[in-house]
Formats: C-alpha cells, structure tokens, sequence
C-alpha cells in the first residue's frame, strides 16, 4: 500500500520542495509513496479539493512559517492544518520556517511562527497534535533526511527525538563534525581569507557549525559537498535562532 | 469566471472576463506576498547574501549573483578575479538549466495531455544541482558568492567532475529532448530542421501545429534583457530591431490595486522578458526564423526556452575550458562594509528573465532593498487600456484552458513574483 501525503505549503519560498525533487532515488520513491497534493509534482486532488474537503491521508507535511492570516485557496493555512491533523497518523515540519518561523517569521504577516515553536519557545497552539509531530529543520531541508523519515513513519519505527522534536539520528551531530577544515580548526588556524582549501572559519568569519545540529557534513548535499567543505560559513540554518545577525563574522568578547 | 491557478510555486487567480465567446478580459491577483524587501530593512548587509535566496526555490542562485553584484556595485575599484567572474556565470547557467528542465516536463507537458514524467525533469535538474553544489556547497540556497569573489578553491578534479555532469545532461538533451547531437542543433537555423527529429521538444511543437495553436500567445512583439554575460547581451527588441543603448534608469515599477504584484515597465511600456526575449536581442538564428514565422507565440516562447539549455551547456563547456585555476577565488575588498555608505544595483537574467536588485546602505547596513523579479514583466496585470503582457497574450481567446497554457508559458512563478 503506497502511504498517501499531503504537501501543503505555508508562507514558504518552496525551496523544500525543490530540495525534495533532488532526491536521487524519486522514483522508488514515488512508488511507495503518493502524493494527494505537492506544490510541483501532479496529484489527484486539486487544491480546491484539499480545503474544501477531508480527502483521506496518513502523513501532513508542512512547508514555510505559519499565521493565521496566511490562506491557501481562500482557507486559513491554519484551518487546513487542523482540518487534516485529526486524521493523519504523522505531521512533519518540513524545513527552519516550519519548525521555528525561520526567515518568514520577519515576514508581514501578524504573528508568524513555526507550528509548535516560535524561535526556541514552545507554542499552546496546537498542543493536542504535539505527539504527533516530528520536526525537520533546515533552510531547506535535506532531502534524504525527509525521506528518510517518511520512510521510518511507513515502518512505524520509533523515532528518538529530541527536544525540538527533531529525529536525533539526523539531529545528533553538529556540522562541525566532518567538515575536513577540523584539523585547522584543532589548532585554531583561521587563516582563512574565502576560496582557499585551508582554514577554519569558526575564528573570524562566523562558522556556526561547531552547534549547529545537521549532518550536512555526514549526508552530503546533493551527494558531492557540504557549505563548509566548499568554503562557506555554516549559517546554522536548522536551529531556532536562524537566521542571526552579522552571518559572515565571529563576534569577538574582551580584549583583543 | 475566475480560475485558481496552481502548482506555479504559489497561487494566482484569474479573473476572465468573455465577451462573444472570446476572452475579453483578464484580472490577474496574486494573493500573497512575504515582503523580503521589508525583512532586510536594518539588517547588516552581508546578511543579504544569505536571506535573498529565500525569496525564491527555484531561482535562488540567480537571486545570490544578483545581491552580490548590487552590494560589489557599492564599492568603488573593487576587484573579482575572472576566475571568480566565470564561476559564478557558470553556476547561473546551471540553475537557468535546471529550471528549463523542470519548466517544460512538469509544467509543460502536462498541459498538451501528456502524463507527467517526474524522472525526466528531475534526472537532469539534479545534475545540474550537483554541478552548483561542487562550488556552493549544496543546492538550493548557497551563499557561496560573496563580494571580492567566491568562497570555493576548485581543483582539477572539481572540473573533471563538473564537465561530466555537463556531458551526461547533453547526453540526456540528445537523447529525450532532440534526438540530434547537440552540436549541430546549435547551428540550426531554421524551425524545419528542427521539425525533421524526434524527440520531446519537436513532439511538442508539431502537437501545437496539429491543434492549430500556432496564433495563440501572442502579446506586445516587445522584448528587453537587461543581464549582460558571456552569453547574453543587453538590450531591447521591438519585433526584431535591436537597440543595445538601453539604461536601468527607465524601468519603473507600480503598485497593483488588486494584486500583490508590482507590474514593471520600461519607458511606459511593457516588454516580454524571458528566454525568447534574450533569444530576440542575442538575435539566435533559430529563434529569429521561429519569430518570423509565428511572431511572440507559445511556439516561439517554448523553443526559446528548450533550446537555450543546449546553447548554455555548450557555452559552460566553453567557459570551463577557459578557466585558470591559478587565479584567486576572492581578492578581499580594501574597505570593510561597515564604512560605506552608497547605493548600487544589478541586473542579471535569471530563467524567467531579467532580475534587478538595488540597494542603499548606510554605514553597512541596509536602509532600503528593492527586487524587480522576471515575472513581475511577464505576468503583473494592468488595466483594460494598457494590459500585462501576459493579459494580452491571453486576449482573444475562447476557452480557460488553452488561456491557462498560454499563462503558464511564461513560466510562472508565484513566490518570486510577490516576494
Ligand atoms: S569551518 Fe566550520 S565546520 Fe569546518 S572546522 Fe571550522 S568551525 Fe568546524
Ligand atoms: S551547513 Fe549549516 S547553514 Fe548550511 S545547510 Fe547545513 S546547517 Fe544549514
């Protein structure tokens, strides 16, 4: 039996679900899974048959920030979350917006906020779902770590999670681990100057990896490479605080 | 009757209006905006480098290159290596790639009746992803272009790599889209000759024949590009006389009663942007003898934009080939941001066409952020006396569908055009 999702974006730049669509294995993929609707790919609901009705489905998955004000097909965001959060099985969070409010929480809508977070402060809206949602955090989100656990949601394995209701197997590690600038970073050596190989950029230039929570550095991008292997900052975009101030500097206490 | 639009990275509504059984008509609203402009308001600006490829899924690249620009367009003598110049290009072309791809099998085809073919869009669009990633890290929304340069230092072995995922995306044009060898597609100069292959791409254009759509799409004849590279040129072409002398300063942008999107328009009139218009100022042989033919019709709009992604690998190919490893990534600039204040802009052309970014900063920090986005010329609405130009193509004709295609040629892009 193919589990039926419902994709339903919030106030999102879709970037999650582009992310989703470079999953190397989509077709194997698509036959165990099918869509009632997705932003991009075709489903057999329209999105009017979404709001407007209870079309039956085992997981919700959640894309962008959330506000009552924001509507999709004229019903509240809000309405249509807790029109099918009775009946699925699993609500995932898919990506920081989501989950915390990530950059769309600044957005004009009033009181944006990810579904059960606000930033790093638990929501009472939505409490009586709490359980049955699991968190994927990332500005977007890596596409093996959701099918990952839509796959385990269809094997009824028990994920562990962690406080912001993250699967620890994904959420576990901190980028840092990994990264091949370690050795540089071991002997604070942050000569880095941007498009060299060598360096640490946790001194100056703001690497955020040494807490930030991802396996970007344990599950590749798109198979070949990470931000921090590349030679970019780790901007600590799965974690509440997303996205900070003064992202390419390291903020400096005391004296020189 | 109005019409929920959908599956276009958001949602429009079209509001057709008939008059003797003909589309007379049409209000076009879309219903929501996230006002990045507003997010970046006060923020320090390095910090757009990260949030602007937020504004949009798809296009995100093209929204970096445009920031990095507009904020190195505020420094006086700054440096950037070719190396640096050519990088970058070659990681927009890349997402211009994808996007065609995703263009054409998800959006496109569908609408002629055909099954969506998920594996299609996403084989190619990932290689294309891959390549981005070996300079930026991941793909979607790096940040991996940064004012001085970008933050890779790429190896023999990143370019080994790179020109296979080029090689096995031309293998893949050659043998689903145009069952010719790319090569000579490049030199073809006459719709016929495209006509004689098989293929996705000239199925496409004879099922437009036989359903006698040849006339539907057509609007202003009018194009402008405004992002100038290796490969695209700027100027404007009105049928098809070209005017290079073409200035960022007439492009103005106007607030919509109705609609979340700003309508844009330069000297007062509308212009199409896009991959035919780029086609028509770049004058492609190809394209001119399809605008000859049927004028600024979806045939026109969808061979533009299909045969610009063989052009593009090509070109990469050429650009690659080129590169010298030994100059710097990044030349850090003599100033730190913090002790500038200036404005500056950008223009590139993104997969939908021309993307402007301007901005103010005052010691370092953003006072005010201004994004003119492709889709916001293709598909703003105006009035009954002066429409969009998406409204006018869809003028005249006598059902919803075929007015939905015709929308949906232009490559619509709801997030990028509210933003
Ligand atoms: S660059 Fe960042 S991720 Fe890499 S070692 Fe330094 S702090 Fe860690
Ligand atoms: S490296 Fe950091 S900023 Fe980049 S995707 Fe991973 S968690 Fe997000």
């Amino acid at each position: 039996m193919k589990m039926r999702v419902l994709w339903l974006s919030a106030i999102a730049c879709n970037g999650n679900a582009h992310s989703f669509l470079n999953y190397p294995y989509i077709e194997q993929f698509l036959n165990d899974f099918e869509f009632i609707y997705h932003p991009i790919i075709d489903s057999a609901y329209s999105l009017e048959d979404i709001v407007s009705n209870q079309i039956p489905c085992d997981i919700l998955l959640i894309e962008g920030a959330i506000s009552k004000q924001f509507q999709r097909a004229d019903i509240s965001v809000v309405n249509i979350i807790k029109n099918y959060s009775k009946i699925v099985q699993k609500i995932v969070t898919v990506g920081t917006c989501a989950t915390f409010g990530g950059i769309f929480r600044e957005s004009d809508y009033e009181n944006t906020s990810g579904l059960h977070f606000n930033q790093e402060q638990l929501l009472e809206d939505f409490q009586e779902i709490f359980e049955k949602t699991i968190s994927l955090s990332g500005c977007p989100v890596h596409p093996e770590i959701l099918v990952n656990t839509l796959y385990s949601i269809k094997k009824s394995a028990n994920l562990k999670l962690d406080n912001f209701l993250r699967p620890k197997e994904f959420y576990a590690y901190t980028v840092h681990n990994g990264c091949t600038r370690n050795e540089y970073f071991e002997y604070k050596i942050d000569n880095h100057k941007f498009g060299e190989l060598e360096g640490c950029m946790y001194y100056d230039h703001g690497c955020q990896a040494p807490y930030t929570h991802a396996s970007c550095n344990k599950i590749l991008w798109n198979e070949v490479n990470s931000k921090t292997r590349a030679g970019l900052t780790c901007m600590g975009c799965t974690e509440p605080t997303f996205p900070k101030q003064n992202l390419f500097e390291t903020k400096k206490y005391g004296h020189s | 009757m109005i019409k929920l639009i959908e599956k276009i990275e958001g949602e429009a509504k079209l509001n057709f209006n008939f008059k003797d059984e003909k589309i007379e008509f049409v209000d076009i609203e879309f219903m929501s905006t996230r006002n990045i402009e507003n997010i970046l308001k006060g923020k320090p600006a390095f910090d757009a480098l990260v949030i602007n490829p937020r504004v949009c899924g798809i296009c995100g690249h093209a929204h970096l290159i445009a920031t990095v620009k507009a904020l190195e367009s505020c420094y006086e003598n700054l440096q950037i290596s070719n190396k640096a110049k050519s990088l970058r290009e070659l990681t927009l072309n890349f997402e211009l790639i994808q996007n065609h791809f995703k263009w054409f099998y998800l959006t496109m085809m569908p609408l002629f009746g055909h099954k969506q073919e998920v594996l299609k869009a996403t084989y190619p669009s990932q290689l294309m992803g891959k390549a981005i990633a070996l300079f930026g890290g991941q793909y979607p929304h790096t940040s991996y272009a940064v004012v001085g340069g970008v933050v890779c230092d790429i190896t023999e072995m990143d370019i080994i790599k790179l020109q296979h995922y080029i090689d096995k995306t031309v293998q893949f044009v050659e043998e689903n889209l145009l069952k010719m060898d790319s090569k000579s597609f490049s030199t073809c100069k006459s719709v016929e000759s495209v006509l004689k292959y098989e293929g996705d791409l000239p199925d496409i254009l004879r099922q437009i024949n036989a359903e006698e759509l040849l006339e539907h799409g057509k609007s202003y004849d009018r194009f402008i590009s405004f992002g100038e590279s290796s490969y695209f040129k700027k100027g404007k072409s009105i049928k098809t006389r070209v005017n290079n002398n073409i200035s960022i300063d007439n492009v103005k942008e106007s607030e919509m009663a109705t609609s979340f999107a700003k309508n844009v328009s330069y000297k007062d009139k509308y212009y199409e942007v896009g991959p035919l218009a780029r086609a028509m100022v770049n004058k492609n042989q190809l394209i001119l003898d399809a605008h000859k033919k049927y004028g600024d019709s979806i045939f026109s709009r969808i061979i533009a934009r299909v045969c610009e992604i063989s052009q593009l690998l090509l070109h990469s190919t050429k650009l690659i080939k080129e590169l010298d490893l030994n100059e710097p990534s990044y030349i850090e600039p003599s100033i730190n941001i913090k002790q500038l204040n200036a404005s500056g802009y950008s223009a590139v052309e993104a997969a939908r066409g021309t993307l402007i970014h301007k901005v103010e900063i005052e010691n370092g920090i953003i006072k005010n952020y201004e994004i003119i986005t492709p889709t916001q010329w293709n598909l703003s609405g105006g009035t009954r006396e002066k429409m969009g130009v998406s409204q006018k193509a869809m003028i005249g004709l006598c059902d919803v569908k075929t007015a939905e295609l015709v929308f949906k040629t232009f490559d619509v892009c709801s997030v990028c055009t509210t933003h």
